[in-house]
């Protein structure tokens, strides 16, 4: 699924705001931070191979992936995984910043639900490129008839 | 949890490609357990397995024609795909006011920066 938003800003300060300032933008409470009634600072730890973590009072850490593509002012690629992933479990989440008219089209898509381990019972033996397909474009297609006809 | 239980049987019976052939036919119009199998060109006893996989995770569901009750069809049921759209929605909420408030964040004015 893929959101998108405009900001008025060059795209190097939209990542630079996105990746440094995170834990001031980011949502609070339970719906939008990891570890629970506890309190935490949530991090961009710069570079591939960094974390995406949040840290609380006396050094406990959740660790909610690692970056694998860093490409300040364009584009920053996280993995996802969220406490109730069943362990092995991880998804993908792609943000790009791309320069227009005033400031930065920002696109987050977050997708890799493809990613789900190879024994995972939904994907009864299908490769990755058949389960992929049936997530992307099939998926999306039955859910939007779905959604007309279901209100 | 109830809801992530379900999820995971939709998700399990629409992995199979005979399956969601079957889905994408009652998506037009509802219809026999023997036009099914013969469109996907399968046996009748293969395809009623299949249709039975359906029946158990509520995708579909077997009864009488509108019009003629004795003819029994099968039909497509939307609430395990409301189930799926809610999941998705509720993912693409987070990501959305996630956005927003990061847009908030970088155009607030700043200190000692030119717009």
């Amino acid at each position: 699924m893929k959101v998108t938003t405009f900001v008025h800003v060059e795209p190097q300060a939209a990542f630079d705001v996105f990746t440094q300032e995170t834990d001031l933008w980011w949502g609070r409470g339970p719906k939008f931070r990891f570890g629970g009634a506890k309190r935490g600072v949530l991090h961009f730890e710069a570079g591939p191979g960094g974390r995406l973590f949040e840290e609380y009072d006396g050094g406990a850490v959740y660790e909610v992936g690692k970056i694998l593509v860093w490409e300040p002012g364009a584009r920053l690629v996280f993995e996802w995984r969220i406490p109730n992933f069943a362990p092995g479990e991880c998804t993908e989440v792609e943000v790009t910043f791309e320069a227009g008219d005033g400031g930065t089209r920002v696109v987050l898509e977050h997708r890799g639900w493809k990613a789900l381990r190879k024994d995972h019972p939904a994907r009864h033996g299908l490769d990755d490129v058949a389960y992929s397909r049936m997530l992307g474009m099939w998926w999306s297609e039955l859910l939007s008839s779905m959604r007309e006809r279901t209100g | 949890m109830q809801a992530a239980t379900q999820l995971d049987r939709t998700f399990a019976a629409l992995a199979d490609p005979t399956r969601r052939g079957v889905i994408e036919l009652l998506r037009k119009r509802p219809r026999r357990a023997g036009e099914l199998a013969a469109a996907l060109e399968m046996s009748a006893q293969a395809m009623s397995r299949h249709l039975r996989v359906l029946r158990r995770t509520g995708l579909v569901e077997e009864d009488g024609l509108d019009d003629d009750a004795r003819v029994r069809v099968y039909r497509l049921r939307a609430e395990p795909f409301a189930g799926l759209r809610d999941w998705i929605e509720e993912v693409e909420a987070f990501w959305t006011d996630q956005l927003s408030a990061f847009k908030a964040h970088a155009e607030r004015p700043r200190k000692g920066k030119h717009p």
